[in-house]
């Protein structure tokens, strides 16, 4: 979606004629979105503060994304991988040291009051930079946002912060809440943070704990005809297997964030009225990670850890844990990203007995029971795949004579054991590529991170030639070269090995025929759906 | 042998024998019968049963051998039953006597802690204290027996209160025993078959308990258990359902002879008792 | 009556050592957990050291265990439950939310298992040794083997989605706007499946235990007698027989309360019916220590008040209990 189609649009409105005589691309005449109607789907945890510009988690955009808008939106054939939302232009200054935005004019918050350039300002500067997770990072040198008017807001850096990694930053990292709102009280206990206000095509209706949460028609919504749905109830169904009982029992129309479990798309494909889809999470992939405790004395020595790569069978793990939904990885950047990814790295080929001689060079012989050593193996527990892959990996350290004792707990005690006690040698994690490598992703090999920190490097790992290039990209203003860096950034962490990357995934969706406009950008199931409709 | 005759004298407590005779020799030589690592993976994944007869009740998610998986999980699932019965039935036993036999204020404190265990669903207190101490064979049994062992302190307490009036203790504390011998000593031996009378029912709710416990994610996942085997199937409920049908039935038939062989045994017991 | 309220105070007392030992053991081990509830937030959202620091202060979990749980006594004289950390409410209220719909619940499948289970019973135990009576106990034994959540996948798959007679789940339609008789109506049909899922099998307890005081109570004197008067084998069972072995089954329901409640954690997640016991695994799997502490003291409330009214209902019914003997 661009521009272009919104204006068409709006041109379409007005006249019936011009509905059936211009040469409106196909698919666009094939898919006349209907207005009205409810759309149900299933939600299968219930995130307490719906505040993106707070936390910006996919578990909260899933809801929230819907009502409260970012600057700019992922987008499939957008430049840059963008299409405009509350912002209609960006620009970086050549210094690194401003970025101007251009905002959308007309635009009003579900109170009725006006949106401005100052809702950005205090957004950035009052949220996103104190308090968000991951605009802590990005935004750690904001120092202002000038408004010279109520279009225009010019953010300001203390440092050169390069243009490329805001605007990768903006999809996820820029949803703008209403000033008039979160000026008063603590921003952490305002009560919008539990009944989101926004611009959004959708506004929050209500919640019921353990039961839904219910989203209502912005009728005053900026893009007119938008949105074509009159509500959105995202229903709580919290054990994994009944969205796929609740799909087919017709009780809600989309899962999404692969709700149906993967060994069940083959059959629900085959159920009539169901359809499968793969596509719309391109701009949210997660990577099968194992990390690694390298104070362990083995894990330190590289042998071990390419031998531990070796061992691992890649295409084993697409084909069975995953099904063929997912990919093999080459290092950390994963193969569907536009910018970054390079396939130029060391490579680990599944080798049992190449694995084995590695490990014996080390100096670690196998004893008579036929093992060398043993790991305590952390999987994390998040996803069913985690878990599973947990299962195979042991296996497969078996087979290299290294005795894994999988160690399972619960959410809280996983990232306690992983990221403050370091109490793992091996662990499997999911960390999420968000589009640019200094969002989350150089933070799982870069040293010097204090304890605690989940999802970063807490293996206590340490590269001094790693952490210097770390920096330098950080600080290069030079798209290109900027680019370069990060494959060179590949390069070293594939030959080295602080963590093995194993696959990427991305989540499927399972809806009902009738849904319309599924999938149509990278990160479709956190977008604001505006255009999303049901056929009667 | 006439006791074993009269237990076996209903078609009930015969199964129920059957039943638990079969599970002790499939747990007895599931380690021969399948030697290796019954988590090792050994075929395609998701094999239907009955297709190939080196895997004759097929594979699981990740191709492994759901026979050598179903012997091996009787041998956990029995361990998992008889520890935690033990467990429950000795603390039990111990709080019961130390109670009765002691009386006043030790008899109040233990029996309100005992009160306080009961008022907890035990379920909810398995639960919470695997989630905190982290799921591995021996913490599921703690908390099993943790969760269990009121039942037996009740009785134990009950049996041992009219026991310790009898002539034999009176001629104990004559002679200058010291009281905790005489409580476990003499006392407790004789309070013990109306305890054990309970085994069948804890060893049942310990199979069962394990079983819920793996269904919410809190098994032990270095070993094979039917309740693990059931949780991980049920993801797949429709697309294999013999995934969680087979340990499922297993599970079904054990609990079910474990208490019809227990109820044999009450019975031929309480027939002799009878009849003396 | 003076019985009946010598009963009540010695329970009262007692209850509150119970309700103490109660709250301090499930405190104790709720701070032995590895990760708190930030760690559990942080799961879906990650985050830097300072935000972490930030969410401990915010929350008071860098006070020590000692204060909190001083506070949390304190409060708790006032009648107060404290603040939940995952739903940043008052617990009393998240809790007061739930409860109803467990209460529903669980009474159901109480109503579902002892008026089905001693009915059977009295079916079973009309002629002992019968095939009848052979065929229901061992088929309710089996129905008790079966794990909770398979029967309830089961239900599931067989009837909301193969048949579409019922709701997969949860407890009325969502946003449906029902009121009254309708809305009744929808919760009604939404509970046929847990209900039956948990009642079903706790059948087996009461009805095998009315055919065990049945066939105690063939052989009693007052029985012998009634036959010896020539009274119709029916009238005997209902009238006497029945009736007697009422009683242990009166003293079961309190003792099964409990256990109920737990049962029903693993069924409310399977059918996603909003109680408390999924609150209760919320609150463990969330690290929310005040909020599994507010639900613990709930059940346990909820579990003395019923084994009291089914005491004082026992003195009642019969007068030969004594109050000393019924709190053993």
């Amino acid at each position: 979606m661009s521009e272009l189609t919104i204006s068409r649009r709006g041109l379409l409105a007005g006249s019936a004629l011009l509905w059936a005589s211009t040469a409106l691309p196909a698919i666009a005449f094939a898919q006349t979105p209907k207005k009205g109607g409810r759309l149900v789907l299933a939600a299968d945890s219930e995130p307490r503060n719906l505040n993106p510009a707070i936390v910006a988690s996919n578990g909260v955009f899933f809801i929230s994304s819907k009502i409260v808008e970012t600057l700019a939106e992922a987008s499939f054939d957008g430049k840059d991988g963008l299409e405009p939302r509350l912002a209609l232009s960006w620009e970086g200054a050549a210094d690194g040291l401003s970025v101007t935005f251009k905002l959308r004019d007309g635009v009003k918050w579900h109170d009725g009051k006006p949106f401005t350039s100052a809702d950005v300002a205090f957004s950035a500067l009052q949220i996103w930079k104190p308090l968000q997770n991951l605009g802590r990072t990005v935004f750690k040198d904001l120092e202002a946002v000038d408004t010279p008017d109520e279009l225009t807001a010019v953010f300001k850096f203390a440092k050169p912060t390069p243009f490329q990694l805001i605007r990768n930053a903006l999809p996820a990292l820029s949803s703008v809440v209403p000033k008039h709102l979160y000026e008063v009280g603590k921003i952490e206990d305002n009560p919008a943070n539990n009944a989101p206000v926004g611009t959004g095509p959708f506004k929050f209706a209500e919640y019921k704990a353990g039961q839904y949460y219910r989203l209502t028609r912005n009728d005053a919504y900026w893009s007119k005809d938008e949105p074509y749905l009159d509500e959105i109830v995202y229903q709580v169904l919290p054990d994994r297997t009944s969205a796929a009982a609740a799909l087919e029992a017709e009780e809600i129309q989309l899962a999404a964030f692969s709700a149906v479990p993967l060994a069940d798309l083959d059959r629900i494909s085959k159920v009539p009225g169901l359809k499968v889809i793969t596509k719309g999470y391109e701009g949210l992939t997660y990577q099968l990670v194992v990390e690694i405790n390298h104070r362990r004395k083995e894990l330190a020595d590289l042998k071990v850890r390419q031998a531990i790569a070796h061992a691992i069978d890649k295409d084993f793990v697409v084909r069975t844990i995953f099904l063929g939904y997912a990919a093999t990885a080459t290092g950390p950047v994963p193969k569907n990203d536009p910018q970054f990814y390079t396939a130029d790295v060391p490579t680990y080929p599944f080798d049992v007995a190449k694995a084995n001689a590695l490990l014996d060079e080390a100096g670690y012989k196998r004893a008579d029971d036929g093992k060398r050593f043993a790991l305590k193996l952390l999987p994390a527990p998040y996803f069913n795949e985690t878990k599973q892959f947990g299962d195979y990996l042991r296996q497969a350290l078996a087979a290299i004579g290294i005795d894994a004792q999988i160690v399972n707990n619960d959410s809280a005690a996983h990232i306690k054991a992983v990221y403050t006690d370091h109490a793992f040698d091996l662990a499997v994690g999911p960390p999420v590529f968000r589009g640019d490598p200094a969002i989350s992703t150089t933070i799982l090999v870069q040293s010097g991170i204090p304890d605690g920190v989940p999802f970063s490097n807490q293996g206590g790992y340490k590269n001094a030639d790693l952490d210097a290039l770390i920096v330098k990209a950080s600080e290069t203003l030079d798209a290109a070269a900027r680019t370069e860096l990060y494959k060179e950034f590949q390069k070293k962490v594939a030959a080295d090995l602080p963590l093995i990357n194993v696959a990427e995934w991305s989540f499927i969706s399972v809806a009902r025929d009738t849904v319309g406009n599924i999938a149509n950008n990278p990160r479709w199931a956190v977008s604001n759906w505006a255009d999303t409709y049901l056929e009667s | 042998m006439s006791r074993l005759r009269r237990f076996l004298s209903t078609p009930e407590a015969v199964a129920g024998a059957l039943i638990l005779a079969l599970l002790a020799v499939m747990a007895l030589v599931a380690p021969l019968l399948f030697s290796g690592d019954p988590q090792a993976i050994a075929g395609p994944a998701l094999q239907p049963p009955f297709q190939d007869w080196s895997l004759p009740l097929g594979t699981d998610r990740l191709g492994r051998d759901v026979l050598a998986e179903l012997f091996h999980g009787a041998r956990t699932s029995l361990a998992v039953g008889l520890a935690a019965a033990a467990a429950a039935l000795l603390i039990g036993a111990v709080v019961g006597t130390l109670a009765g036999f002691a009386g006043g204020l030790v008899d109040e404190v233990l029996m309100r802690v005992t009160d306080a265990f009961q008022t907890v669903p035990s379920f909810l207190l398995a639960l919470a204290f695997v989630s905190i101490v982290g799921p591995s064979l021996g913490v599921v049994v703690a908390a099993i027996a943790l969760s269990a062992w009121t039942g037996p302190a009740r009785v134990a307490r009950a049996e041992v209160l009219s026991i310790r009036e009898r002539d034999y203790v009176a001629g104990a504390r004559v002679i200058g025993m010291h009281p905790l011998e005489i409580a476990f000593r003499e006392v407790l031996p004789n309070a013990l078959p109306p305890v054990l009378a309970l085994s069948s029912v804890i060893v049942a709710a310990a199979i069962l308990t394990e079983a819920a416990l793996s269904f919410l994610g809190l098994g032990d996942p270095n070993r094979v258990t039917w309740g693990g085997m059931i949780a991980e199937g049920r993801t797949v409920l429709r697309t294999a359902p013999f995934l969680s049908i087979v340990p499922g039935v297993a599970l079904v038939l054990t609990v079910l002879g474990v208490y019809l062989a227990g109820e044999g045994v009450v019975e031929s017991t309480a027939v002799r008792r009878s009849l003396s | 009556m003076t019985r009946a309220l010598r009963l009540l105070r010695r329970r009262l007392v007692g209850s509150v050592f119970v309700l103490l030992i109660v709250v301090i053991g499930s405190f104790l081990l709720l701070e032995a957990a590895p990760g708190d509830a930030v760690d559990a937030y942080i799961v879906s959202t990650g985050g830097d050291a300072g935000m972490i620091e930030l969410l401990r202060h915010r929350w008071g979990l860098d006070q020590s265990e000692l204060t909190r749980l001083a506070n949390y006594l304190w409060a708790l004289l006032h009648l107060d439950l404290g603040q939940s950390v995952t739903f940043s409410r008052p617990i009393r209220d998240v809790i007061l939310e739930r409860l109803p719909t467990t209460l529903i619940l669980m009474g159901s499948a109480t109503a579902l298992s002892f008026g089905l289970g001693s009915a059977l019973g009295i079916y079973a135990g009309a002629r002992p040794g019968s095939f009848r009576d052979r065929f229901l106990s061992v088929g309710s034994l089996a129905l008790y083997a079966v794990p909770g959540f398979w029967l309830g996948l089961v239900l599931i798959v067989v009837f909301a989605v193969d048949l579409r007679w019922l709701p997969i789940g949860g407890i009325e339609t969502i946003a449906s706007a029902k009121t009254g008789f309708s809305r009744a109506a929808d919760i009604a049909t939404h509970l046929v499946l847990p209900v039956s899922a948990l009642g079903f099998i706790y059948l087996a307890l009461y009805l095998r235990m009315m055919r065990a005081s049945m066939a105690e109570a063939w052989r009693q004197d007052f029985v012998l007698a009634a036959r010896a008067r020539g009274l119709t084998r029916g009238r005997i069972v209902l009238a006497h027989v029945a009736r007697n072995a009422l009683l242990p089954l009166v003293t079961m329901l309190g003792l099964q309360s409990a256990q109920m409640l737990g049962g029903s954690v693993v069924i409310e997640s399977v059918f996603a019916v909003p109680g408390l016991g999924r609150l209760a695994q919320e609150a463990v799997a969330g690290r929310d220590t005040p909020l599994l502490l507010g639900i613990i003291l709930v059940s346990a409330v909820l579990v003395i008040v019923i084994n009291l009214l089914v005491d004082l209902a026992y003195a009642f019914l019969d007068p030969r209990v004594g109050a000393g003997e019924a709190s053993a």
